[in-house]
């Protein structure tokens, strides 16, 4: 039940969309940690990127995180133009195709140049919200939001439906348990106070 | 009508019972004074000589030994294609770096829970360590540097590579250079940075070779696996590994466990009963043995890219 969860929440959700196919790559560079503002990518790269990665598994998605923390936070998608070949006569010296670097935790992993025909649009991320990230993502690629199929309407209702009488069973529970603990510490303190009694006779 | 007098006997016995001597009058209720205070009225039972024999002795129930480890039915399972798999493990792997984590195998075993354990050592085809990180000097973007890019190589380069090493970036601690860029390794004059580390490439150390390959994989060695608990883990591969990759892994592991589940005598029969796949930070998959994914929504080449 929990892996279906799990395996539910990453198609599902914030974040799951399908990007056109003109997006090529998309690079995010922001600071290991959350201070100075970068807590919102932090945020986006946890929840709403793999469910993005999940409907794009062709998509190169860089994450390259880096020490300076007071640095900026970037999102650089890269996108392929319709009209790419009437640029590309105009500059030569562009390569065909740039080597997009892995995904880092010491910050090597420095945005590519575009390449032939390709464009980058870049947010900056600094101080802005998961959802404010991903709402200009989807604004700036025109990606398209994926619904849950029926089906899977109907597990997340079930799951949900599940949840909902666990906080009823928890509910119930707790009080039982909070009735045992008071009348234990009730016992107790009069057997103490017996003792006492007993002690002074 | 034996019962009825016996009752009653018990009910007159209760009513003309006086106390042995009249009872100290406190505030404390009853029930809250110390036992030794309250008068013990005892009746006559059948064990009565000593010890705490009103206590009713608990029957433990004694736990059902199994002697082999439990096996589950696995008809209603949800089962995935290996390229499935690895599409749900990438998404849930996105953005960390792909030579870190991996890719784990359990393979669980229906075995007795004594007798002997399967233990031994393999070579895969694409090694998994990165303790070793191993940096490849050849022509850029070839062949070969493909090659060893997919061999796991840290850095792959000519002189992108003699620039990183003059400027300190050594992000490597074993050097191999191909015989192609042997003018090139020593133009470039990194002899003087690179002896006193004892990475400087050489046809005596073996690091200055034509094949790839064997030489990469003598460098990261073999990878030791058992039995434990029923079920042998072993981290199969790279994050960035493609599914052809991972598949040929697989198969090697699996074909030597194999082989070592029949070299076990008779006595002690392992059988295969599941085999998972998951990674660093990934759920499980139970694997269904095919490698294509199942819809049309994926191709293998989808799985190819970087992560």
């Amino acid at each position: 039940m929990l892996t279906l969860q799990k395996l539910l929440t990453i198609r599902n959700g914030p974040g799951a969309a399908i990007l056109p196919p003109d997006v090529t790559r998309i690079h995010m560079e922001f600071a290991m940690r959350m201070n100075d503002g970068h807590m919102g990518p932090r945020k986006f790269w946890r929840d709403n990127l793999p469910r993005l990665k999940f409907w794009n598994p062709a998509v190169p998605m860089i994450v390259n995180r880096v020490k300076d923390q007071s640095g900026p936070a970037t999102m650089s998608i890269y996108i392929r133009d319709a009209d790419a070949d009437a640029d590309a006569d105009a500059n030569t010296d562009v390569p065909l195709s740039t080597p997009t670097p892995n995904s880092s935790t010491t910050g090597h992993s420095t945005a590519p140049p575009p390449a032939k025909g390709e464009r980058v649009e870049v947010i900056s991320m600094k101080d802005m919200h998961s959802d404010t990230i991903l709402a200009s993502l989807i604004s700036k690629t025109k990606a398209v939001p994926v619904l849950p199929t029926p089906q899977e309407q109907i597990q997340m209702e079930e799951l949900e439906n599940l949840r909902q009488q666990a906080d009823v069973d928890r509910a119930r529970v707790w009080k039982r348990v909070e009735a045992a603990k008071k009348e234990a510490a009730m016992m107790a303190a009069a057997r103490d106070e017996a003792a006492s009694l007993k002690a002074a006779m | 009508m034996a019962s009825t007098t016996q009752c009653l006997a018990s009910l007159a016995r209760l009513s003309l019972r006086a106390p042995a001597r009249p009872m100290a009058i406190s505030t404390i209720p009853n029930f809250l004074l110390p036992s030794v205070a309250t008068p013990l009225v005892r009746y006559a039972s059948k064990k009565s000589s000593g010890g705490n024999n009103n206590m009713r002795k608990r029957v433990v129930k004694k736990k059902k030994a199994y002697k082999t480890f439990r096996s589950y039915d696995m008809t209603n399972m949800d089962q995935y294609s290996l390229c499935d798999a690895m599409r749900y493990l990438r998404a849930f792997e996105v953005g960390s770096p792909p030579t870190s984590v991996k890719y784990e195998v359990a393979v669980k075993l229906k075995t007795q829970k004594n007798g002997p354990v399967l233990r031994n050592r393999i070579r895969l085809p694409f090694p998994v360590k990165t303790d070793t990180r191993i940096a490849v000097i050849c022509p850029e973007d070839s062949p070969l540097a493909l090659e060893a890019q997919q061999l796991g190589a840290v850095a792959v380069g000519e002189e992108s590579l003699f620039e990183a090493i003059r400027q300190g970036n050594i992000q490597f601690n074993k050097l191999i250079c191909h015989k192609e860029s042997e003018a090139a390794l020593k133009k470039a004059n990194v002899g003087k940075l690179l002896g006193p580390k004892g990475l400087m490439p050489s046809a005596k150390t073996k690091t200055l070779t034509t094949d790839l390959k064997g030489t990469m994989q003598e460098m990261i060695g073999a990878d030791e696996f058992r039995e434990r608990n029923g079920v042998v883990r072993l981290a199969i591969g790279q994050l960035g590994f493609t599914p052809q990759m991972l598949s040929d892994n697989l198969k090697a592991f699996m074909g030597q466990v194999k082989t070592d589940m029949n070299q076990i005598d008779d006595s002690h029969v392992k059988l295969l009963d599941e085999v998972v796949l998951s990674s660093t930070s990934g759920p499980g998959f139970s694997l269904n043995g095919k490698f294509n994914p199942s819809g049309e929504s994926l191709e293998i080449g989808d799985l190819e890219s970087v992560m």
